[in-house]
């Protein structure tokens, strides 16, 4: 039994009846073939970095499962074809899965929703962060268009 | 060919990587938080030499980054702003 995560867009202008239907049938597909929801935690809508399908904004649900590798399979096949689901990864978290160790797995990830934030996707560096770095970086020789050419130029 | 040697930074800073230092810090393609630091406005990722960070850190923040331009956390390109 492995231990996966399904990171996944959904149409955000769908309505609610039909957001819990996605959920309901998601997770069917799960429990059918062999597997078990850890977690479902519907994260929100965010507005995307790049417009997908001609939508800008996006319902992200996060989602822990364990079972086979086949079971991925299977899952990314019914996630493709439905037409509300935009797009997905999957990441494969542990190989060998231990229903105790989850316990422990579940206080530290990062299952907290994130709060509708308006502003634009790569926003501007400066942060209220405890990190120093970002002013350091600007000027240390990021510049992206004129330098970087230049100096591709020079090596030659 | 170039006969004047233009003046290379030789000392790259002596910066830590950050993720080696406070080992609490998780590199996850979904925490698009921290993933900005690494990523300049253009989108493009920055470079080790820059942002400090050691060889190991800097190849799972290059694949977490790119991930999360999958999932649209992050922008492949600032062209997609206009």
């Amino acid at each position: 039994m492995r231990k996966y995560e399904t990171f996944f867009i959904i149409d955000p202008d769908l309505p609610d009846e039909t957001n819990a239907v996605v959920d309901t049938k998601i997770q069917s597909i799960i429990t059918s073939n062999g597997g078990e929801v850890l977690t479902y935690v519907p994260w929100g809508k965010k507005k995307l970095a790049y417009a997908i399908r001609k939508r800008t904004r996006g319902l992200y649900v996060l989602m822990e499962y364990s079972g086979g590798s086949k079971l991925v399979a299977e899952l990314e096949r019914n996630l493709r074809i439905d037409e509300r689901v935009l797009k997905f990864i999957t990441v494969m978290l542990e190989e060998r899965f231990d229903p105790e160790k989850e316990k422990e797995r579940k206080a530290q990830a990062l299952l907290v929703p994130f709060v509708e934030e308006e502003e634009s996707a790569v926003a501007p560096l400066g942060g209220e962060d405890e990190e120093e770095m970002p002013e350091d970086f600007e000027v240390e020789g990021m510049k992206d268009e004129e330098d970087e050419e230049d100096e591709e130029d020079e090596e030659k | 060919m170039m006969t004047v040697r233009r003046k290379r930074r030789t000392f790259a800073r002596r910066k830590i990587c950050r993720f080696c230092v406070d080992s609490d810090l998780r590199i996850d393609y979904k925490d698009s938080k921290t993933l900005r630091y690494f990523v300049t406005e253009r989108g493009k990722i920055v470079p080790r030499r820059i942002s400090g960070n050691c060889a190991k850190h800097q190849r799972v923040l290059t694949l977490a980054i790119k991930r999360a331009r999958q999932i649209a956390l992050l922008p492949y390109t600032a062209i997609h702003m206009l």
